[in-house]
């Protein structure tokens, strides 16, 4: 465990910091609804089977570790936002990351595996704790893209790294579960005359580069994974999506999804030849001089599983 | 997922569902087949387009639950 004092004088240093995020939340455009994205992952993290769904985030993870490797520096303090079970950080090891700092929005997920000495607190990955210039090295796995303030978290991740820090990221985006997207709205539209959002939004490729410039990085590298999952069914996916604790929380969300729109669904996702993922390209944003930042960005496109549950 | 509170209860209830669902390949097929016919032709899906193999697939679907909760 780190040290009483030096825990301590992070936090504190940052307690004027804290106030002024606070006033910048009002005054931003919220899509999504932080306390229930807050409670889903309580949920998700609470119920026994809890790690059988963990299988994306640790294929992602494993892949964010890898780029941490590719940089080939030791890295005295780490710090994992959004880390759950930490899923990068169980890949790390002490020869790439000294001391490490995981946080999460939500307390319950908080439990991280592999050979890593931690220090586990829980904050919002757009209100974060620290003192400016103290970590060599941020990571971010598969939880930006429940952030309200993208911008703004972005800034605060560049604020906490030191001149010449790293921050290395992935996030969904782009047309991530587009079949189950384009099922729904298709069901909806016939059982009921309509459609809402089922599907949160995603950011675009090119607007993460656009983001990180203005955020104050500079070298960046933006390129697009695909993750494929296979899954028998729509219901499948709607179920690990829950259990990943990755449920819809944007406040536009409909809070009713109709049993005759569910068969509906499962019915068009199964024939899905409307649905299938359109053409995607590999985008590659150039990078400039020395290496003060990388991002690597993780595209879902379908999430499809062979479901062998119990 | 197993757990007490009404999160975890209704995941219990729908977990059933696949397992209904695949008894009805060929109504959902249908149901599929109707609503996908609209995005490649002029038509635009309106409700109820599809109501005949929706219904089909509804009481197929009924069935086959009402069969297994026996």
């Amino acid at each position: 465990m780190i040290g009483g004092a030096t825990y301590g004088r992070l936090l504190r240093a940052s307690a004027s910091r804290w106030r002024v995020a606070e006033g910048r939340r009002r005054s931003s455009r919220s899509v999504f609804d932080r306390s229930m994205k807050k409670k889903q992952k309580e949920w998700a993290g609470s119920g026994r089977d809890t790690r059988k769904y963990d299988y994306l985030r640790d294929e992602v993870g494993s892949r964010v570790a890898d780029r941490v490797y590719d940089v080939a520096r030791t890295f005295p303090l780490a710090l994992e936002i959004g880390a759950g079970r930490g899923h990068v950080a169980q890949h790390l090891s002490r020869d790439a990351v000294e001391r490490l700092f995981v946080t999460d929005i939500s307390e319950a997920a908080l439990n991280v595996g592999g050979e890593m000495r931690w220090h586990a607190l829980a904050a919002d990955e757009e209100f974060l704790p620290f003192r400016e210039n103290s970590f060599d090295l941020v990571l971010s796995s598969m939880s930006l893209h429940w952030v309200n303030d993208l911008p703004g978290a972005l800034r605060q991740i560049q604020a906490v790294l030191k001149p010449d820090g790293v921050f290395i990221g992935a996030m969904a985006g782009g047309e991530t579960l587009y079949q189950l997207r384009c099922s729904l709205q298709l069901a909806e539209t016939e059982r009921e005359g309509g459609f809402s959002p089922r599907v949160s939004p995603y950011t675009a490729v090119a607007d993460l580069g656009n983001l990180l410039g203005q955020a104050g990085f500079n070298m960046l590298t933006v390129d697009t994974d695909e993750v494929q999952v296979y899954y028998p069914g729509i219901m499948e996916v709607m179920m690990d999506l829950q259990g990943m604790g990755e449920s819809n929380c944007a406040w536009n969300r409909r809070s009713v999804l109709h049993r005759d729109t569910i068969l509906a669904a499962a019915a068009v996702y199964k024939g899905a030849s409307p649905c299938h993922a359109p053409r995607r390209h590999l985008k590659q944003a150039k990078a400039a001089k020395r290496g003060s930042a990388t991002v690597s960005f993780g595209d879902l496109s379908k999430i499809n599983r062979n479901g062998d549950d119990e | 997922m197993s757990g007490s509170n009404v999160w975890h209860r209704s995941r219990e209830k729908l977990r059933r569902f696949p397992e209904f669902f695949a008894q009805c390949a060929e109504e959902a097929a249908a149901y599929g087949k109707c609503v996908a016919a609209t995005t490649v032709s002029k038509q635009e899906l309106k409700k109820d387009h599809c109501a005949k193999e929706f219904a089909a697939l509804k009481t197929c679907f009924s069935n086959a639950a009402k069969k297994n909760c026996k």
